[in-house]
């Protein structure tokens, strides 16, 4: 955690110059960078994924043969069913990328270019929704608005029609996602600053004007790779498709794949063509992101020091915060308000009445010492170690990407990419048939570690996105001027690049760190034997009935990724008394 | 500096993985998981072989069982499935075995190579708090009374919810359905899935809930009832099955008695399960009390995918 406190951005002379008698530090420092993040993405993607690309072509591969190949291929295309599913599919990663920018961008304008009063907490707030498990938020949505549910019970009416609708889905997937946005895009306006819109005011711009020429289009880059990430989430997510899109008819591909692995006979090829079908949508979406960023140049951290002082809201002030709250309420508000009160209720038919209240589901957890706090250890280590694993293979790997001309490095921007729509099933039969095989003399299936392979495969598309973003926006001239002063590139990237992406790569580590703790789809498949993670724990209890101590376990487990990540964050701060990000 | 991170996550990785790799036998199983937890308990207690569990779903755990195919670990499967118990007898993977315990099982509930822990029954599970009557046969559920009030398990996601829609359909053709459908009646996922929603009083009734979890959220205080048609339903017998790339089958065989001494019935009914064994007492209809509907599996499963195209047809309209 160390090089992330090297705060100061400008290397001393002298420092630079005891770098530079270190002689040939530098091209070691390049491909240092170049051989990690090889040898991570092929051990944490590669592997996965070629054997998923095998099985995809060699149907008895399971069973160690390579019999029969491509004799699934043709039938799993020519699946009448398909094209459909895969342009709902498309629809549906549109309709969630929209929505979630409709609701974050301007959130995030206020965020980063106004003050807005009490900022911290509002941050704070937004990142609740990303804590909630999105199966959770699901239930708890359906449970609050379906016919005689919490909405009803408080209010008289219901909005089932709204929720089990098309847009209605598309709404509780894009509560849980524009998070991603808000922090990707409030934190990149904050870098490109007031003060290129201030140079467009001074030859005479309308703030509006200067805002739609200079602000928002210099931060496209944060706004396309939020958007990306988004499209990639909502392809992928499996929990809400499965509960409500059943009732609109309308099937993904994700479900179907879901179905083909469930079903039996087992037809993992089938779901292995089905999962690069999804690779390959993910893969046009990341070559459009491509398209937009090469185009130009986003360039706006020279190395001037920049004195950004935000704009008073003035007479906005209160339609903002108006906005601000409505947001927070429906994204975290209403969810943590329903599974709060099913955990509290001594039966679910027995509705929101005082005598129905009892806290037998928190004692339960307490005293299920073996099961429920076992799960909850598990997984909150879990998503330390994806944090950390994750977060730091992704920052170097994007870095090796954008700041290196090295070769190779468009299969290692690929190997990124490709877990952005991977369903996080299919990584884990990937992961079974890989470490799995009889003649491997040490292999991590069945421990612990195949969950961490599984998240940080999972996962790695965030502080990639992120850092990628952020470090298109660092100038070339900072790092040549470091270099001038003799600075190896070790140096560099500790003492200039990695303290710029910083923020970046720490909110994307936050992000990580509360998806991981709660992974239900691969966790269920790959779990060791015997053992629980929080999610499988909650899934477990759904499955049997009791609703109310899964959803206990769902509120004690949100508290707690909440609360872990402020204490880091606090932690930081107090250590180099910078603000890093909160 | 970056690499000694990475050092320390992996080794951290290493720390909070617990020692289950090499353990004396391993059962893959479908739900309850608190009756594997005490069934596993009360195994080693009284053997000292330790049991690792791993527990989800049929379709789940059939996945985990394909892709491990090249190096398997699995020694006992217990799957909510019988046509499993054909199809992997089918295919050689079984160890034939009878346990002497199994002497008061009947015989439609055990072959060479499988024998039923426990039964469940499909049945209507309907909220007395949900205002409308309550149903005594699985066509009082398209009357209109139950207008948008009824959900179905989907027979894609469910073994037991298929041979009920395979039943009916050769009892009454595909006219029960159609009212269904026309009655407003909808598909909700996996069994639990479907009943929550009747639970909360969203819905009045599951067309097809398997009996043991609303049974268990009867006793939990539940507004939920239990019926069985007396025109018939279906069962769906859990089989216990020895496979044979088991290196512990004597372990694994030992685990089967188990399961099917008093000790192991009175576990299982107390989860509100029918026991395999007919001498075994529980507290809740058993298998002689219910009208069970003969389905002929090979005939059933083998047009599969056109009756569930059939009944998807039906329902996605």
């Amino acid at each position: 955690m160390q090089t992330m406190n090297g705060a100061s951005v400008s290397a001393s002379p002298l420092e630079a110059h005891s770098a530079a008698k270190k002689g040939l530090s530098g091209d070691d420092g390049h491909s240092a960078a170049l051989w990690i993040a090889a040898i991570g993405l092929l051990l944490v993607v590669g592997v996965p994924f070629t054997f998923i690309v095998l099985q995809a072509i060699f149907p008895e591969l399971g069973r160690g043969s390579l019999a029969a190949p491509f004799s699934n291929l043709g039938k799993t295309l020519s699946d009448p069913l398909l094209p459909r599913m895969a342009l709902n599919t498309v629809g549906l990663g549109v309709a969630v990328a929209a929505i979630s920018a409709l609701i974050g961008v301007p959130l995030a304008a206020f965020r980063g270019l106004f003050k807005v009063p009490g900022a911290k907490v509002w941050d704070a707030l937004m990142l609740v929704p990303f804590m909630i498990p999105p199966y959770i938020a699901t239930l708890g949505w359906i449970m609050t608005l379906q016919p005689n549910g919490y909405l009803q019970q408080l209010a008289g009416f219901n909005l089932a029609p709204f929720l089990f609708s098309l847009g209605g889905m598309a709404f509780v997937m894009a509560l849980n996602c524009f998070p991603v946005i808000y922090f990707g895009v409030s934190r990149t306006l904050e870098a490109v600053g007031g003060r290129y819109s201030d140079v467009g005011r001074v030859f005479g711009a309308s703030p509006w004007r200067a805002f739609w020429r200079i602000t928002l289009p210099l931060s496209i880059p944060g706004l396309a790779a939020s958007l990306l990430l988004i499209f990639a989430m909502a392809i992928e997510e499996y929990g809400t498709p499965a509960a409500l899109g059943r009732h609109a008819g309308f099937e993904v591909l994700v479900t179907q794949i879901e179905l083909r692995v469930s079903d039996w006979p087992i037809d993992l090829p089938g779901a292995s063509i089905m999962a690069l079908t999804l690779v390959l949508l993910s893969f046009s979406a990341f070559l459009v992101q491509r398209r937009v960023l090469s185009a130009r140049n986003f360039q706006t951290t020279g190395g001037k020091p920049q004195a950004f002082n935000k704009r008073p809201l003035g007479p906005l002030a209160v339609p903002v915060l108006m906005f601000f709250a409505l947001i927070a309420f429906l994204a975290a508000g209403a969810p943590l308000f329903a599974i709060l009160a099913t955990a509290l209720s001594r039966t679910i038919s027995g509705g929101l009445v005082l005598d129905n209240l009892t806290l037998a589901n928190f004692s339960r957890i307490y005293e299920d010492g073996a099961g429920a706090l076992k799960a909850l250890t598990l997984s909150l280590s879990l998503g330390v170690a994806t944090a950390i694993v994750a977060g730091l293979l992704g920052a170097i790997a994007s870095y090796v990407v954008v700041k290196t001309k090295s070769r190779g490095r468009f299969l290692l921007d690929t190997l990124t990419i490709i877990p952005n729509a991977l369903p996080g099933i299919v990584v884990a039969i990937g992961l079974v048939l890989a470490w799995n095989q009889p003649w491997l003399p040490v292999s991590p299936y069945n421990t612990s570690l195949i969950l961490l392979l599984a998240y940080c495969c999972i996962l790695l598309p965030q502080p990639v996105r992120y850092t990628t973003a952020a470090l298109h926006q660092i100038g070339d001239n900072l790092e040549a001027a470091a270099r001038v002063f003799g600075a190896s590139r070790m140096v560099v990237f500790r003492r200039i690049l990695l303290p710029l992406i910083a923020p970046s790569l720490v909110a994307s580590m936050l992000l990580v760190f509360a998806v991981a703790s709660r992974e239900l789809v691969a966790s269920l498949l790959v779990a060791p034997v015997g053992t629980h993670t929080v999610a499988s724990f909650i899934w477990r209890q759904f499955e049997q009935g009791s609703v109310g101590l899964g959803m206990g376990m769902a509120f004690v487990t949100i508290v707690l990724t909440t609360l872990v990540p402020f204490a880091i964050l606090i932690l930081l701060r107090r250590a180099s008394g910078h603000d890093a990000m909160l | 500096m970056r690499i000694s991170l990475f050092a320390a996550a992996a080794a951290f990785g290493l720390a909070v993985s617990s020692s289950t790799a090499m353990a004396d036998i391993t059962v893959y199983t479908a739900g309850p998981a608190s009756l594997i937890d005490d069934l596993a308990a009360g195994f080693t207690a009284k053997t000292g072989v330790k049991v690792n569990v791993f527990q989800a779903t049929t379709g789940k755990v059939m996945a985990r069982i394909e892709a491990e195919a090249a190096n398997p670990v699995v020694d006992v499967l217990i799957s909510a499935s019988w046509d499993t118990a054909t199809d992997f007898a089918k295919r050689g993977w079984l160890v034939p075995y009878t346990s002497p315990n199994a002497v008061n099982v009947p015989d439609f509930l055990k072959t060479d190579t499988a024998v039923a822990q426990g039964v469940s029954a499909l049945a209507i599970a309907w909220n007395p708090k949900s205002g409308t009557p309550k149903p005594a046969e699985w066509s009082d559920l398209a009357k209109p009374e139950y207008k948008d009030l009824v959900n179905i398990p989907d027979p894609a996601q469910s073994g037991s919810a298929f041979e009920l829609t395979a039943a009916l359909e050769a009892q009454s053709g595909w006219k029960l359905f159609e009212d269904l459908k026309d009655n407003g009646a909808v598909v909700a996922g996996a069994n639990a899935e479907a009943l929550n929603p009747v639970l909360q009083g969203a819905k009045a009734a599951v067309f097809g809930a398997v009996d043991y979890i609303s049974l268990a959220g009867m006793k939990k205080g539940e507004s939920i009832d239990v019926i069985f048609p007396a025109s018939g339903t279906v069962i769906a017998p859990r089989p216990v099955m020895i496979l044979n790339w088991s290196k512990q089958q004597d372990d694994a065989k030992q685990f089967v008695d188990y399961v099917l001494s008093d000790e192991g019935q009175a576990k299982v009914a107390a989860t509100a399960l029918m026991p395999a064994r007919t001498d075994v007492k529980a507290d809740r209809p058993l298998i002689g009390d219910l009208n069970i509907l003969k389905i002929d599996t090979d005939a059933v499963y083998s047009k599969r995918e056109e009756t569930l195209g059939k009944f998807n047809a039906i329902f996605a309209k």
